[in-house]
Formats: structure tokens, C-alpha cells, sequence
């Protein structure tokens, strides 16, 4: 792997709610390379989301980051001064936020706000940000006549590129998304996915791409991380993990989607319901919905990451994941 | 009953625009929708957001009236209700699933008041005891054990998937001959929607519905269902056995669908049809085809004159004047 870019070490974040704290973070650890795409796959409420805040440093006011570390560009994120932090959000590290149908705002013209962005980072004159602007959108495929288009006047697919352009106005060398495709069609999804590829090649950031849609992130990601109850489960690059999956949520996941071509076998799909964080189950938080579950599966801390080789981890207490 | 459990011919259904400025002006939500349902048997109905599955499901399901064409339901043509009984009577034999399990249950109401309503309204129990049984049977055919537990919950005491299957249980309460199922899993985890899917196969199985299944996936569709029928702006673009459709597809818009459409499998280096722009308006639809703006295919020709439903034998249709 290249040259190592972001390092998260057994983070840990949560919310604080009236009934206790919500640990929807609970111990993940990855690394991210230069010019890594990473798949961040799990259903809701796993915590994906608030794992991608907890980078930013964008979480809401009830949450915070309890401990760990989040390493990029030499510094501690997760508990570096938040004026500082500031100084590398948007220039280094930026993102696509889910449902770019209300991340806009609708009362200011595109080019309101993408030079918005600029300005709001880097002391620049009003025609230079303008520029940038104009530069951004031709990358997105968006005539630069439509700097003066509001965002209701755009499709859903318009803006959602117009929020890509956004993210990677000031050239940053991380991009986290966050759903980004979810509310959209497939045809429109896919020329997203491919304007991202595009671009990514040709500047060369790193990307997070979270998502719940397994099918898609195994197409289009070098590594997946696996994420159910707030703990990453299974770790490696996406091909393998596709087509031999060693954690038994993975696999009951690989196991949910039904195929286009080949002959249609009766599919599995995985029992019972994603566990409630304010009170997890003892043990590892699959376990009562593990098919392989155990005793001793059911008591303890849980299983860490443990290394298989190959660029691979899994968090089971089967010796060497499911085989 | 009758070999065709529902047949459309021609169907024709436009929203009026309310305001004065769009006075004359309409949504063209289907225009010459014609498929017909085999007793028994199950077509899905793939399509983009906007491209009027859900109105084709809500006017066979008469929630509203078409403005033309016809509609035959297990050998009888639809007429206007001249009373409650014949809406009652219809609305027995065509149930529909709705499409979000959060909001078609009413949340002020206990299960057993939600699951109740069909049998009182329909006057289908003899007291309180064969109710009661009903509502057990019902209740554990959906996998939701023990029935007791759950009927005196109220909806946000589900998970999603255990909602959906509430939706489920209400629509065979009545025991319906026809089931119009409106993605009826597209808003569930994707874990869970193996299961539901599974779930609605056996019923189908056991209790010898019809399914008209709504979807966006087209591998959903293929799990689903023998026949597949693609619409596009309000049209109906392709109709064959899926296999054959999704295999070899014949219309520019299925093909560009399916290029579309995640596959894990082939990943990303498989070939992609190139097509520019989205669904279009539907209030001034494109005149001929209302694919050509987006066709890499298209021809002058292709402006001139809405393509006719071909028939090709061996049960495919296309609409589309190229060979």
C-alpha cells in the first residue's frame, strides 16, 4: 500500500442522550492510503455516519469524541484545538454530505455558494474565487452559466454534483461521502460513481464512500470496512471480501442482494434486527443474530480485528473468520 | 377466475396543473399503458422515480380513475363504483403494499387495531373469537410469533422490517387476489429485505395471488418475478420474460438501466452505454419517443412519431422503431 494518509485508532464516540450515552463509535481502528478509495459499508444506525462526523469534527452538539486518535497531516484530530482544526477542514479534508437535495441552500445561487467555500478558507479576490468556481463545475460537467441558477432550478443529480464541486473547490486530499448516491436513480448514481472516478484520477485525492448499498461499494472500492453496532467486523480489499467473505454479518450481507445474471438461488438475507446501541448485547454484538454464535460469543468484550493476512481482518472468534 | 388476473389496455392517466399560468396543462403520468397480469403469475414493473409505477399501481388500485383505456380485473371490466358495496368488493379482491412502513401505519393505533380494520370493514369475522384467531394467523403467516406480543404494540415499537410485515399481514388480511406491491422494500435495511422478499414469495405460493411488484432494482425484479415490464416516462418501453430482458435487452433505455445497475460480479470494467441527461418533464414530454433526447441511438425519425409496443413473439414487446 502507498504511503499511509489517515490513521484512526480505536476511536470512540458517542451521543448523550436522556437515556444514557449512545457509543455509536465504539474502538474502530483503519488506516487510509494516498489516493485510497474506501468503502465504509453497514445499515443504518451502525454508525457510519457519526464515524465520518467524528473525522471531520463536525459532530453535533450532543456528541463527542471520547477517545482514541485520528491521524492526518501529523496531527491529532480528535483532540487538536478546534480553531485548528478549522485551518485544514475543506483545504485538506472535505465532504459530501447525504441528501444533497437539502444540503444546499436554497435562498443562494450556486455560485453563491461555492465561492462561499473559497472565501470562507482562503483570502482570495472575488473574481479569483469566481473562477475556481466556474473551473469546478466544467470539472462536474456543469455549464458555468449556471452560477446563477438557484438550486431548485437543478435536478437532483445537477446538484449533487454541484456539492461534489463544492467539496473539492480548494483541492483537498481527503473526500469523505456520505451517501451520496442514495436518493438518487440508478442511471444518474452511476454517472456520479464515474465523474467521481474521473476525478479522482486525475487529482488525486483519497476518498471515504459510505454507504449502505454493499452491491456498488464492492464495484467500486479498492478496500471495504464492514461496519455493524458501531465496530468495523471485517476488513480487506473489496474483491475478497466479496467473494469470500470470513465474518458471518459479511457474509449474510454478501448473501442480501440478489444478482443480475447466473441462476437465482433463494437467498438468506440475515435474521433479526440490528441490536439498539443504547444497551448493546454482551459479547460480540452479532452474536444473536450469528447462525455460528456460541457461548462464548456471548460473553467478554467482543472480538478485536484480528490480522488473516492478505490485507485482511475480521472480528470473529472462528479461527480464521468462516472458512 | 379467469387466466388474467388483470389486464391494461391502453390506460391513459394525467394530473391537471392547478395554477391559472398552466391552465390546459398536464402531467402525462401514463400514456398508453397496456400489460396484462397471467392469474397466478408475477410481473414487476421497473422504472426511474417519476416514471409513473406508482400512479399505474394507484389506478389499478383506483385511488384514483384513468382518464382512458381499459381495465379488466379477473375477467371483468372496471367500472365506476355505483356504491360502497362494489368499492368494498374490488378493493378486496386488489390490495396494495405501500412503499414506506413508517408512515402507512398509523401511529396513534395498537397492531391490533391497524390489522382489526380489514376484517371489520370487510365483515369478515364471525365475533370476537374468530377475529381474534384471524388476527393470530395473520400475524404468525408474516412472522411476527408470538402474536399476542405484538398486537398490542404500537408501530414505533417495530423495526422497520417488522412494520413492513404489519403492511403485509393488513394487505392479505382480506385475502386479495391481486397484490400491487409499491417497492416494497426499498426503504428497509438491506439485511432485512431478503427476508420480506422470501416472505412475500411463499405467500404468493400459498395463497395463489397475483403480484404486480414495483421496483427500482432490477435485480430485485429478477428475484421477484417471471415478467418484467420497464417504464420510462410514463410508458411502458419493454415487456418479456425477465430472464430474456435483462439477458438481452432490446430497448436503448433498458440497456442503458442495466449497464447501470450494479454488478458486482463484472465490476467496473465491463462496457457501459453512454447516455447524457434525465427523465424528463412529463408536463411537455418529448414528442415520439420520449427517450430520443437521451438515445445514443436515436435518429430524426425517432422525433416524429410515439413508437408503437411491438410485439416480437415468444412474450416480448419493445417500444422502439430501431431493429
Amino acid at each position: 500500500m502507498s504511503e499511509t494518509m489517515l490513521e484512526v485508532k480505536n476511536l470512540k464516540a458517542g451521543y448523550d442522550t436522556a437515556k444514557g450515552c449512545v457509543r455509536a463509535v465504539d474502538g474502530v481502528s483503519f488506516t487510509l492510503g494516498r489516493g485510497e478509495f474506501l468503502g465504509i459499508a453497514g445499515e443504518s444506525g451502525c454508525g457510519k455516519s457519526t464515524l465520518a462526523y467524528a473525522v471531520m469534527r463536525l459532530l453535533r452538539d450532543n456528541a463527542r469524541i471520547e477517545s482514541g486518535s485520528v491521524l492526518f497531516k501529523g496531527k491529532d484530530f480528535a483532540t487538536l484545538p478546534a480553531a485548528q482544526v478549522e485551518a485544514h477542514r475543506w483545504t485538506d479534508m472535505a465532504m459530501v454530505f447525504q441528501s444533497a437535495m437539502n444540503a444546499l441552500n436554497p435562498v443562494l445561487s450556486i455560485g453563491a455558494q461555492l465561492t462561499d467555500a473559497v472565501h470562507a478558507h482562503r483570502k482570495v479576490r472575488k473574481a479569483e474565487a469566481e473562477a475556481m468556481a466556474v473551473e469546478m463545475l466544467k470539472l462536474v460537467d456543469i455549464n458555468a452559466d449556471r452560477l446563477k441558477s438557484y438550486p431548485h432550478q437543478l435536478s437532483g443529480g445537477m446538484k449533487q454534483r454541484v456539492m461534489i464541486a463544492m467539496a473539492l473547490i480548494l483541492k483537498p486530499e481527503l473526500l469523505i461521502m456520505d451517501e451520496p448516491t442514495t436518493a438518487l436513480d440508478v442511471v444518474v448514481q452511476r454517472s456520479i460513481i464515474e465523474k467521481i472516478e474521473d476525478l479522482r484520477s486525475r487529482l488525486g485525492f483519497s476518498v471515504i464512500f459510505i454507504t449502505h448499498d454493499l452491491s456498488l461499494l464492492v464495484e467500486i472500492s479498492d478496500a471495504l470496512a464492514i461496519m455493524y453496532a458501531g465496530r468495523i467486523v471485517e476488513y480487506g480489499p473489496a474483491r475478497a471480501l466479496f467473494s469470500d467473505p470470513r465474518h458471518p454479518y459479511t457474509k449474510g450481507l454478501m448473501n442480501s442482494f440478489p444478482s443480475l445474471s447466473g441462476p437465482i438461488t433463494r437467498m438468506g438475507g440475515i435474521e433479526g434486527r440490528a441490536p439498539d446501541l443504547l444497551t448493546p448485547p454482551p459479547g460480540c454484538r452479532f452474536s444473536p443474530r450469528c447462525p455460528y454464535a456460541t457461548d462464548s460469543c456471548r460473553s467478554g468484550d467482543g472480538p478485536a480485528l484480528r490480522d488473516l493476512g492478505d490485507g485482511r481482518s475480521c472480528a470473529c472468534t472462528l479461527e480464521g473468520g468462516l472458512r | 377466475m379467469s387466466a388474467t388476473a388483470l389486464e391494461l389496455t391502453g390506460v391513459v392517466k394525467h394530473f391537471p396543473l392547478g395554477s391559472i399560468a398552466k391552465f390546459g396543462k398536464a402531467v402525462h403520468a401514463m400514456d398508453d399503458v397496456s400489460f396484462s397480469l397471467a392469474s397466478g403469475g408475477s410481473l414487476a414493473l421497473v422504472g426511474e422515480s417519476g416514471s409513473g409505477k406508482t400512479t399505474t399501481a394507484s389506478v389499478i388500485a383506483r385511488l384514483y380513475e384513468r382518464d382512458s383505456g381499459d381495465l379488466v380485473v379477473d375477467g371483468e371490466a372496471a367500472k365506476p363504483f355505483r356504491n360502497r358495496a362494489e368499492s368494498l368488493a374490488y378493493k378486496k379482491k386488489v390490495q396494495l403494499i405501500f412503499q414506506d412502513p413508517f408512515g402507512s401505519l398509523n401511529p396513534t393505533h395498537t397492531i391490533r387495531s391497524i390489522l382489526e380494520r380489514p376484517f371489520l370493514i370487510h365483515g369478515l369475522a364471525n365475533g370476537r373469537a374468530d377475529l381474534d384467531g384471524r388476527l393470530h394467523d395473520i400475524l404468525e403467516q408474516v412472522g411476527l410469533s408470538p402474536a399476542k406480543e405484538y398486537l398490542r404494540r404500537f408501530p414505533h415499537e417495530l423495526s422497520g422490517g417488522q412494520r413492513q410485515r404489519v403492511n403485509i399481514a393488513r394487505t392479505f388480511a382480506v385475502e386479495p387476489s391481486i397484490v400491487l406491491a409499491d417497492e416494497p422494500t426499498s426503504m428497509l435495511d438491506v439485511s432485512i429485505r431478503m427476508g420480506i422478499m422470501n416472505m412475500m414469495l411463499d405467500l404468493k405460493e400459498k395463497k395463489g395471488v397475483s403480484y404486480l411488484y414495483i421496483t427500482h432494482d432490477l435485480a430485485g425484479a429478477r428475484y421477484m418475478c417471471g415478467t418484467i415490464a420497464v417504464m420510462y416516462a410514463g410508458m411502458i418501453m419493454e415487456i418479456g420474460p425477465t430472464d430474456a430482458v435483462i439477458a438481452d435487452a432490446l430497448h436503448p433505455y433498458v440497456r442503458l438501466l442495466k449497464s447501470a445497475s450494479p454488478s458486482p460480479e463484472e465490476g467496473l470494467s465491463r462496457a457501459r452505454l453512454q447516455a447524457s441527461g434525465e427523465i424528463p418533464s412529463l408536463i411537455e414530454p418529448p414528442s415520439g419517443c420520449r427517450f430520443h433526447p437521451r438515445c445514443p441511438f436515436a435518429e430524426p425519425r425517432c422525433k416524429e412519431a410515439i413508437p408503437e409496443l411491438r410485439d416480437l413473439g415468444a412474450g416480448r414487446k419493445v417500444r422502439c422503431i430501431l431493429p
